[in-house]
């Protein structure tokens, strides 16, 4: 251990606890700005991710045209009775937006608004590289206007997650699965709302939990949950996933619903970065 | 050893920490028969520090740490530490207690690697998370499956240390 001492060991050590101390204010001074490591490592390796990621895509593509043509037909089929029930759906919808607007003219109600200014398209360049977290990096950054907070949803609008660190070029995104995500959510067929939670055992299996369940709630599987928008932090109205099964927690107490994400996260490629939006319920 | 020889002999080590890098930051986490995604990059300190001991085991566990903190999210500097404690420990078990080869690497590492998850799941517990359960699964299987690649990490660096200058100004 003298050998230790003598031998520069201990400016080692106190080295690394300095890089760490200032590290770790830096982060919490800049709350979700990434520290000037992370920034300097991650703009620097850009071209890298973006390499890798269009090698990955395009050989999934190739394996997709060689071995899925089969399940790409019978998932055609499946999509067009799909659409057909949804175009029978639309036109009862269609009907029943023009009376609920005829009502609000009556009742001289604000009319319903649900506009989301500001989008940015991103590209998944990375994926999380430890399994105590489910994040993805996106190929857009602050010189791009995003900030921390910003919702990510995917083409159909439903909810990715939110960026947690934002660096120059590029942003993390703590996806709904993660365990530290917590937002508010609603039961579209009930109403009720409750809270949409990570959870670390549910998240290996891709999946999260909707807590504070609303007294008597008869959940069904399938339920369609959206967020809430309660806060005014992420727009409400974004689909999440949908009502796996009700289990009882730990405790014995309290229920909760197991929720299945709505959005493929392990197939994402392109998703979409709401920097601003303006909802009128 | 000279400036320069020193230079190169920590040039080449972290040349070889590159592919280990790539395969952590990018291969591993897509790989779709892998169940969960292995710590390979701390290995790199272990091995490392197995075979040059304690000082340098810090050294190199210093500038690793500070890779794992701009790799994994969330850890804020506490990598940085982590590790640096980690290569010291692990040269200094190899040099006196273990011995610097591949049993002693495997050991060091599993108890590296059990010390990062310790850290993490008390972190956990602290912040009021109360899956317990969850989280020693979580780790022990990430511990098991991270174990596996110590065998290529430490013949990397073994091939490397192979092939630099021995003794170190540090």
């Amino acid at each position: 251990m003298k050998d230790f001492f003598r031998r520069n060991g201990l400016l080692i050590l106190i080295a690394a606890i300095l890089i760490a101390l200032v590290t770790a204010v830096v982060s919490a001074l800049l709350g979700g700005t990434a520290d000037p490591f992370s920034n300097l490592a991650n703009v620097i390796t850009t071209p890298v991710r973006n390499a890798i990621n269009g090698v990955v895509n395009w050989t999934e593509e190739r394996y997709s045209d060689a071995f899925a043509q089969e399940q790409l037909k019978q998932e055609n089929e499946e999509l067009k009775k799909r659409v057909a029930e949804l175009e029978e759906k639309e036109r009862e919808y269609e009907a029943a937006l023009q009376e609920n607007e005829r009502y609000r003219n009556l009742l001289d109600l604000r009319p319903k608004e649900r506009s989301f200014d500001e989008l940015e398209s991103a590209m998944v360049t990375a994926r999380e590289t430890s399994n105590w977290a489910s994040t993805l990096t996106l190929s857009k950054g602050s010189a791009q206007g995003v900030e921390v907070d910003d919702t990510v949803v995917d083409e159909y609008w439903n909810l990715v997650g939110v960026v947690a660190e934002v660096g120059e070029n590029w942003c993390t995104v703590r996806t709904l699965i993660d365990s530290d995500t917590q937002l508010g959510g609603q039961i579209t067929r009930t109403g009720g709302a409750a809270i949409l939670e990570g959870d670390l055992a549910l998240m290996g299996e891709g999946k999260l939990k909707l807590t504070f369940l609303p007294e008597n709630s008869q959940l069904m599987s399938g339920d369609l949950v959206t967020t809430s928008g309660r806060g005014g932090i992420y727009p409400a109205g974004l689909v999440a996933g949908h009502v796996e099964e009700v289990r009882t927690d730990a405790s014995g107490i309290s229920q909760y619903a197991v929720i299945v994400p709505e959005t493929d996260l392990d197939s994402l490629r392109q998703v979409f970065i709401i920097k601003e939006f303006h909802i009128v319920e | 050893m000279t400036t320069q020889d020193f230079c190169i002999k920590w040039g080449v080590y972290g040349l070889a920490l590159l592919p280990v890098w790539f395969c952590q930051a990018f291969v591993l986490n897509r790989l779709p028969f892998l169940p969960l995604v292995p710590m390979v990059l701390p290995l790199a300190a272990v091995a490392v520090a197995v075979l040059e001991g304690a000082v340098a085991g810090g050294g190199f566990g210093l500038a690793v740490g500070i890779l794992c903190d701009v790799v994994y999210f969330g850890t804020n500097g506490a990598m940085t530490v982590g590790i640096c404690v980690a290569g010291i420990a692990a040269g200094a078990l190899a040099q006196y207690l273990l011995r610097q080869n591949l049993v002693g690497c495997l050991l060091c590492s599993l108890l590296a690697l059990a010390g990062i998850d310790g850290v993490r799941i008390l972190a956990r517990l602290l912040r009021g998370e109360t899956a317990l359960r969850a989280m020693l699964t979580l780790a022990g299987q990430e511990i098991v499956l991270s174990l596996l690649f110590a065998f290529p990490v430490y013949a990397l660096f073994l091939w490397v240390y192979r092939r630099v200058p021995k003794k170190t100004v540090l």
